[in-house]
């Protein structure tokens, strides 16, 4: 018997150890702020826990959700109609010198902790974003032409914003920004040290918002607990949460967040179901497991990119891709149907450029389109002077090798690899070898970064629907201008063409005028096919039947942004 | 004893900086840094590289090497890049969630892996011990991770039992029985997933100890005395044939680090694999260095603790002992 307990000596001591501190550490709780009977929080998903929740220095996902539900912004982006709607300000005029904007903001709005929201908070915002300890990945969004956005207070709850130009999105670059408080955070800019506050192992006490929800927990690398904000305000008296808590868990994989929603711990995923999951997610809603949301096609694409910039690691007559005449071939030589069928199980629609029908004010019909046709992708790339001597099907390169092209993708993200190979498979058809290698993101990142690569196949993300918001992708000198960034004067006609444009339409103010030379820039990018865009993926998600009151939309995050309108269902 | 001791934490020293330089190394070395994800997420160039300049991956590999041995020497694991929190209380918190977890799997494994190892050596069910072989053999050859994602595929289907996580929705706001119930309702899958592999070793070394320590002469010789076959298998063979068993603990901290990050992030449980493996896949070099060092401490300590339980159990096994 002595023995026998010798076995389980280690096992009971390390279980009591570790349940002891499970019990013991007091999670960073504050008391629930309703007395009422509990209800059972709702729960959504989280891919990966937050860097932090200070939405200036953090710029993933996670941080960006928390954010949008702990604070609130002077306006927002409304998702379904992609037009910017009151919130902290109530109303807006904008001078004739079409730069000065006048902002009311809402009065008798306190944050979570009791303290009111005034002119100062937003004064205080501005001043935190551009201070240089602090630059983090919201201000490079905030800046017009590298220059800050100037902010004095007017009244107590009136404030003048003079952009250095006028800018044609006016103030739908607010969209992103947080309004922070000034009387929990004026201390730590003081001392230079906001970019160190509020990280995760802040205590909730220390963090006040003017959001629909507060943090209650925060349990590491498990779940994110908040409460319904008693005092929140930021969009009138009347728009209150239905939700009484509302818990993330965080999920890192989608098998094991799916498998969740089938088992009803989820009631929310806050990611788009993939293709591969489709059809379980359809027999949960036939079953009134779940609501499925049909969102329509995706705001962004994936996109193949060459790399149009200097190569230290091959010479210009190694590169047939800068000749666009390779360019359109290779366009000419995917079926984007096939595409859609494979990669995204037919969940898709085909797509001609970086502009995708979801975006409701700026999609262009009648751009140049490239129909799958192998025959006249051969016949392109003879014309650029490729050859195949051999006639093994397979243009050459150099010495005595098949033309090949290296296409990077992203390692572990099976949709990108998935479609890097139907690609392969195509271009292999059409003579010209690829050889896809899938890279981690760093990995990736380093390689497109320093321009020793091909070809990628990856994701551009945009910031906005308005392409003044993304100038950074379309104006040569932008460093997302994938194909050939950071250039100091446009390398080619069609880039200094597309930058003139660009300059113009951000400076305009008239839809009709901005739209005009948007499409321009939209035929421009399609004739020269500096990158390829193939299919955009059509997002579906999910939510179970007990919430209501959501109005999902094809815009990031697809459920949540609306998360002050969302209540419990009533029982049938 | 003791100079064995010392001896041992002498080792832990150099395993933990071998281990933690090793992660710095992998890091380091490997192409990209933690800016990357800034860069894909829509960073301007001049606000990346002024991040990297604070954090110092603007100097050469070596020179940040050197001064992260000359902070570590003094117990210093730095700040994590992503988090910007001290890298020793991010570790401290998910060190505990995976003890308790490896704790659990242990014993989970021994309670299954040992009787059924008694029964399948003593020779005395041989039809129990072809299905028990049987199962050990199916258990051995399926990676933790398999079992992880067929039991969460049960779990979901069933909704016996949590899919992931560690605690329930709500849970903070429990009083602690409750949470401790949740937190075993939350641990059966992991456990299980991390412990049944380790269960058929056990039983597969219990086995062979049982029946080389039944043909034992005072087993024999107490068995033709007439002391019952119940009595001799599951008292009087326990202490000898648990040498083997015990030296076996040692071994198995490996089996549970490497099964452990695989069954972490299947079932979402928050813990020291996940956080290493987010921690190297980011280029979090501090981070990274420090799961390093908690994962060295861990297999350090616990061979050191199956070493002494050796001992104690059989004196022939102590340094110097007479054989």
């Amino acid at each position: 018997m002595r023995s026998s307990r010798l076995f389980l000596i280690p096992g009971i001591l390390a279980v009591a150890l570790g349940a002891g501190l499970v019990l013991l550490r007091r999670p960073v709780s504050e008391p629930a702020p309703s007395a009422t009977a509990p209800q059972r929080p709702v729960v959504a998903s989280l891919r990966a826990e937050p860097r932090s929740f200070n939405r200036l220095v953090a710029g993933d996902r996670s941080s960006a959700v928390l954010a949008l539900l702990m604070h609130a912004r002077l306006v927002q982006l409304n998702h379904k109609t992609q037009e910017i709607e009151p919130a902290l300000a109530t109303r807006w005029t904008l001078a004739p010198d079409g730069r000065t904007y006048t902002l009311e903001l809402r009065q008798g709005v306190v944050f979570s902790d009791g303290a009111p929201f005034t002119a100062d908070d937003v004064v205080f915002t501005f001043q935190a974003l551009y201070d240089p300890k602090v630059e983090g990945p919201l201000t490079s969004g905030l800046t017009i032409n590298g220059q800050p956005i100037a902010v004095r207070k007017t009244g107590d709850h009136a404030v003048v914003l003079t952009f250095p130009e006028p800018y044609g999105p006016g103030l739908r670059l607010l969209n992103a920004l947080p309004i922070l408080p000034a009387h929990k955070l004026r201390d730590a800019l003081a001392r230079g040290e906001l970019a160190k506050a509020w990280t995760t192992a802040t205590p909730p006490s220390e963090l006040a918002g003017l959001g629909p929800y507060v943090l209650q927990s925060y349990s590491a690398g498990d779940r994110i607990e908040l409460a319904r904000n008693p005092r929140y305000g930021a969009r009138g008296p009347d728009v209150q949460p239905g939700v009484e808590r509302l818990t993330f868990r965080i999920i890192p994989t989608q098998d094991a967040e799916r498998l969740a929603l089938e088992a009803g711990e989820l009631d929310l995923l806050n990611s788009e179901i993939r293709p591969d999951d489709l059809k379980a997610v359809r027999a949960l809603e036939a079953a009134g497991k779940v609501k499925a949301y049909d969102l329509g096609p995706a705001l962004d694409a994936d996109l193949l990119w060459f790399n149009l910039g200097p190569d230290s690691r091959k010479p210009a007559a190694a590169r047939p891709w800068l000749d666009v005449r390779v360019r359109r071939a290779v366009a000419h030589a995917v079926d984007r149907q096939a595409f859609v069928n494979t990669v995204y199980l037919g969940a898709g629609t085909v797509v001609d450029g970086p502009i995708t029908p979801a975006n409701k004010a700026w999609h262009a019909e009648g751009l140049p389109r490239y129909g799958y046709d192998t025959a006249k992708a051969r016949a392109l790339l003879a014309e650029a002077g490729l050859k195949d001597a051999d006639g093994d099907g397979l243009f050459d390169g150099a010495k005595g090798k098949p033309f090949t092209i290296e296409l990077l993708t992203q390692r572990g993200h099976a949709l990108r690899e998935r479609a890097a190979a139907v690609i392969a498979a195509d271009l292999q058809k059409a003579g010209v070898t690829v050889d896809v290698v899938a890279l981690d993101v760093p990995a990736l990142v380093e390689r497109i970064t320093k321009g020793t690569y091909d070809a990628v196949f990856f994701a551009v993300t945009a910031g906005d629907t308005d392409p003044s918001a993304n100038l950074d992708y379309w104006l040569s000198s932008g460093s997302f201008h994938v194909w050939h960034p950071k250039q100091a004067r446009p390398a080619t006609p069609w880039e200094a063409e597309i930058d003139r444009l660009m300059h113009e339409l951000t400076a305009l103010t008239d839809p009709r005028e901005r739209q005009a030379r948007f499409v321009r820039v939209q035929q421009i990018l399609a004739t020269e096919v500096p990158a390829i865009y193939f299919a955009a993926p059509s997002l579906t998600t999910a939510t179970t039947t007990r919430i209501d009151g959501l109005e999902p939309a094809a815009m990031y995050p697809y459920v949540l942004w609306r998360a002050d309108t969302m209540r419990l269902a009533a029982a049938p | 004893m003791w100079r064995f001791l010392v001896a041992r934490a002498c080792l832990l020293v150099v395993l933990v900086l071998a281990a933690s330089s090793a992660m710095v190394a992998v890091t380091s070395l490997a192409p990209g840094d933690v800016t990357g994800e800034a860069h894909a997420a829509g960073g301007s160039p001049e606000q990346i590289a002024r991040e990297r300049a604070r954090l110092g991956l603007d100097r050469p590999p070596l020179e940040r090497y050197l001064e992260w041995i000359g902070r570590t020497v003094r117990l210093d694991f730095g700040t994590s890049f992503r988090y910007n929190q001290p890298v020793a209380s991010l570790v401290a918190t998910r060190a505990a969630h995976s003890a308790i977890l490896a704790g659990v799997a242990l014993v989970c494994a021994i309670a299954i892996g040992l009787p059924l190892g008694v029964v399948s050596g003593s020779g005395r069910y041989p039809r129990c011990a072809g299905v028990v072989g049987a199962i050990s053999l199916v258990l051995l050859s399926l990676p933790p991770l398999l079992i992880a994602l067929l039991l969460t595929f049960v779990a979901a289907r069933t909704g016996w039992l949590p899919t992931g996580g560690m605690q329930s929705a709500g849970a903070d706001a429990w009083d602690a029985g409750r949470r401790l119930l949740d937190l075993a309702h939350h641990l059966v899958v992991p456990a299980l997933a991390l412990g049944l592999p380790l269960a058929a070793s056990f039983e597969r070394v219990q086995q062979a100890a049982v029946a080389e320590g039944s043909r034992a002469r005072h087993v024999l010789a107490a068995s033709a005395r007439g002391v019952g076959a119940g009595r001799w298998l599951w008292r009087a063979l326990w202490r000898p044939t648990a040498s083997p068993v015990v030296s076996f603990l040692g071994l198995a901290a490996g089996s549970l680090l490497s099964g452990a990050l695989a069954v972490e992030l299947v079932t979402a449980w928050p813990g020291l694999g996940r956080l290493m493996f987010e921690a190297l896949a980011t280029r979090d070099t501090p981070l990274a260095a420090g799961c390093g060092a908690a994962a060295a401490v861990f297999l350090a300590v616990w061979t050191t603790l199956g070493d002494v339980a050796a001992w104690w159990l059989d004196p022939r096994m102590r340094p110097g002992a007479a054989r």
